[in-house]
């Protein structure tokens, strides 16, 4: 179970959005050192927490997580 | 509001100052706080063995004080700086923590109380070893059991905090702190 990984795009998506880490951390109801972890791949979040990290956003959740790692930014794969 | 939540949003409200961060900020230095701590409550460990050798006695009485006032000069900066380190994981109540540290608190708890049935097994041969040959005669005075109780209870107490510190990753930058830093950069 510990090598189960969730890859995210919130970092991306926060740094699109013009959102601090604090903000979104306040809006999620989270410590804003959690957003720090979930960035870093270091926890994975519940599905309510995640479904929520989507609705923020205002994308489908799997816009922001999924299981495999994202294509790089210009990738065209 | 009750004056437990009050209390318990000042204290969350401080272990969100960042004054004591330096103290805290790599594994290297929240280890050497989390071997601190473990060093106070092995003081009372030492303190109810010195009872069991020498109570009742004047001397027991000065090591007991001497060994206490040490324990809590090092328990009081450590908690401290631990508490901030982990942001209260392990000190506040559920309802002032989210999720993240919630999971990781239960996984503290879990692992003090395997700890906790380890120190259990070790007292409980250690005082069958040390009464063994007084048989059905032996007795304990009345200061070390109270002085276990008080170490089992201390410990109890003290693990998941102690446990919590250990695993601690270091915490991901704060934007602040990258902010501040590129502005000092340019």
């Amino acid at each position: 179970m510990a090598e189960e990984q969730v890859f995210n795009r919130i970092a991306v998506l926060r740094a699109d959005r013009g959102v601090s880490r604090r903000d979104l951390a306040a809006a999620l109801g989270v410590h804003y050192q959690t957003v720090g972890y979930l960035e870093r791949g270091e926890y994975s979040p519940s599905l309510h927490l995640a479904l929520r990290i989507a609705e923020f956003f205002e994308v489908p959740v799997e816009v922001v997580f999924s299981l495999k790692p994202f294509p790089k930014l210009g990738s065209t794969s | 509001m009750s004056p437990f939540d009050r209390l318990h949003r000042r204290m969350a409200r401080e272990m969100e100052q960042d004054r004591l961060v330096p103290l805290h900020r790599t594994r290297r230095r929240r280890r050497l706080l989390v071997a601190a701590g473990a060093a106070s409550v092995l003081l009372l460990w030492a303190d109810a063995a010195v009872s069991w050798a020498i109570a009742p006695s004047d001397t027991a009485v000065l090591v007991n004080l001497v060994l206490l006032v040490a324990m809590l000069v090092i328990y009081v900066p450590v908690v401290t700086a631990l508490n901030s380190a982990t942001r209260g994981l392990a000190s506040l109540p559920e309802r002032h923590l989210d999720e993240r540290q919630i999971a990781e608190r239960l996984r503290a708890h879990t692992y003090a109380n395997t700890v906790m049935r380890v120190v259990l097994a070790a007292l409980g041969v250690v005082i069958l070893v040390a009464m063994w040959d007084e048989g059905e005669k032996a007795q304990i005075p009345g200061a070390a059991v109270f002085l276990v109780v008080f170490a089992l209870w201390w410990t109890h107490f003290l693990l998941p905090l102690l446990v919590a510190g250990w695993r601690l990753p270091d915490p991901p930058p704060d934007e602040d702190d990258d902010a501040a830093g590129q502005a000092g950069v340019a």
